[in-house]
């Protein structure tokens, strides 16, 4: 390729592993080069319909079960509290704070916290910060973007056979980036990307049909996972389901706010009931 | 919290992948699965002390990594990473397509992704293209494709400099694309329509 970005620039620019700076480079480059333009765009569907739906093999069910024969003869032993418990007050901080802002207009109110993950909702926790990570470095372009939340949900409503309803909340400190059908745990859901004060956040909108086999009780209303430094919450509003990632400290109001009033989280206002 | 728990969540939400690696490294199924019984193990052990900031699947990647040198230093007497994979690095080209890839024209026209779209391969064609990569480059494609893992974490599982991730990523993506055209011309050969 004679150009001024290389092919492995342009991989590296795919696998989100290039600085803002050199992104900048590449994307400017690509604005004047049909060629690498074209490259990336092929690449990206490459990926989107074959790599980016590739999963592990499944563990024989004879493996899986000395595993679990081993897992449970491990020795008990109890969590050190004090770095992860910090970590966990400042997880769910952030959460909470992403869920007053996101989830006030899908009518929620945040009335308490559950804190005992089962594997089902370990395994929508993982997978939903893998596709936050690679939605947030532009591997999984949106399908969508561009557009304001109502436009997107009506996009959407042609696209899926369930309810989607994105938030529509006007504020200086939240962005709607766009939103692209993916795959959770095998299931098709609608992604949907945000900026909070300069902070990716992901919303994964679940049928309710796939929210129900996780077999979570309806109490707390609000399942707060800590995935790789990342705060998962799991929950569903009427008839849907949700998956909200967000990372650790790095919310708005962390920065605008002190931590005493983060915690006083009250039900959303009533305007903003559905 | 208690540990045993936590830690039982994260390897049931990551033994798919943990035993894929580990087949990836033994290349025996019985051989992964001691070596997963191993991993599990050595990773309670420091499960304590493991920085939930990071990535668990890297963490556990890493512990996997270093058990197979330990286990193969120990049958061997010597490490049999540097055979294989300094072996792989040291052929050529030529050599490394003709051991493993047989034919040479798809070595150097590797098929565009746009060729790929257009034959309509499966999602099941694919993984058997990443199958038969060599063990050197499949390693770090299923690591980044399959797994999700940064350059920085593959380079940490693997314990090579990032810029050997890298070449090994590019050159690995190459012969993907290869082994690839080498499934559509089976399919197309025997026209079968299942690739």
């Amino acid at each position: 390729m004679i150009c001024k970005v290389t092919r492995a620039e342009i991989f590296q620019y795919l696998d989100g592993e290039l600085s803002r700076g050199e992104r900048a480079q590449v994307e400017a480059h690509l604005r004047s080069c049909p060629d690498c333009s074209r490259l990336v765009t092929t690449e990206r569907a490459f990926r989107a319909t074959y790599l980016d739906r590739l999963r592990p093999d499944p563990v024989p069910e004879n493996v899986r079960e000395r595993v679990i024969r081993l897992l449970d003869a491990l020795p008990s032993r109890q969590s050190s509290p004090s770095r992860p418990g910090r970590l966990g007050r400042l997880g769910v901080m952030a959460a909470m704070v992403a869920l007053v802002i996101l989830g006030g207009i899908l009518g929620l109110s945040v009335r308490d916290v559950w804190k005992g993950p089962n594997a089902s909702v370990i395994q929508l926790a993982d997978a939903s910060v893998d596709q936050h990570q690679k939605l947030a470095r532009g591997l999984l372009p949106f399908d969508i973007a561009m557009a304001s939340p109502r436009q997107a949900e009506e996009w959407f409503r042609s696209k899926v056979d369930f309810k989607v309803s994105i938030p529509d909340l006007r504020s200086e400190h939240l962005a709607f980036l766009g939103g692209r059908i993916s795959h959770l745990t095998g299931v098709d859901v609608v992604a949907l990307g945000y900026r909070v004060n300069d902070k990716n956040v992901s919303l994964f909108v679940i049928p309710e049909e796939q929210y129900r086999r996780l077999g979570l009780s309806e109490t707390p209303k609000f399942k707060v996972v800590n995935r790789r430094g990342y705060e998962v919450v799991v929950w569903r509003s009427h008839g849907t389901g949700y998956a909200l990632v967000s990372e650790i400290g790095g919310q708005p109001c962390l920065v605008c706010h002190s931590p005493e009033e983060k915690l006083e989280l009250t039900p959303a206002p009533a305007a903003h009931r559905s | 919290m208690d540990l045993r728990a936590e830690f039982q969540a994260v390897v049931m939400a990551n033994l798919d992948s943990l035993f894929g690696y580990a087949r990836v490294l033994t290349r025996r199924t019985s051989d992964a699965e001691d070596l997963l019984q191993d991993v599990l193990l050595r990773a309670y052990r420091a499960f304590g002390s493991f920085d939930r900031k990071l990535s668990v699947k890297a963490w556990l990647f890493k512990i996997m990594k270093n058990a197979y040198i330990d286990r193969e230093r120990r049958r061997r007497a010597r490490p049999v990473e540097g055979e294989w994979e300094n072996g792989d690095e040291r052929a050529t080209d030529e050599e490394r397509g003709a051991r493993t890839l047989p034919g040479e024209m798809y070595l150097y026209v590797p098929l565009s992704p746009e060729d790929i779209l257009l034959r309509h391969l499966t999602i099941e064609g694919v993984r058997e293209g990443i199958r038969r990569l060599p063990a050197v480059w499949r390693q770090v494609v299923e690591l980044r494709e399959i797994e999700g893992l940064s350059y920085q974490e593959i380079a940490e599982v693997i314990g090579k400099p990032i810029g050997t991730v890298m070449s090994r990523l590019s050159r690995g993506r190459d012969l993907l694309r290869a082994s690839l055209q080498d499934l559509l011309s089976e399919r197309e050969k025997t026209g079968a329509h299942d690739l």
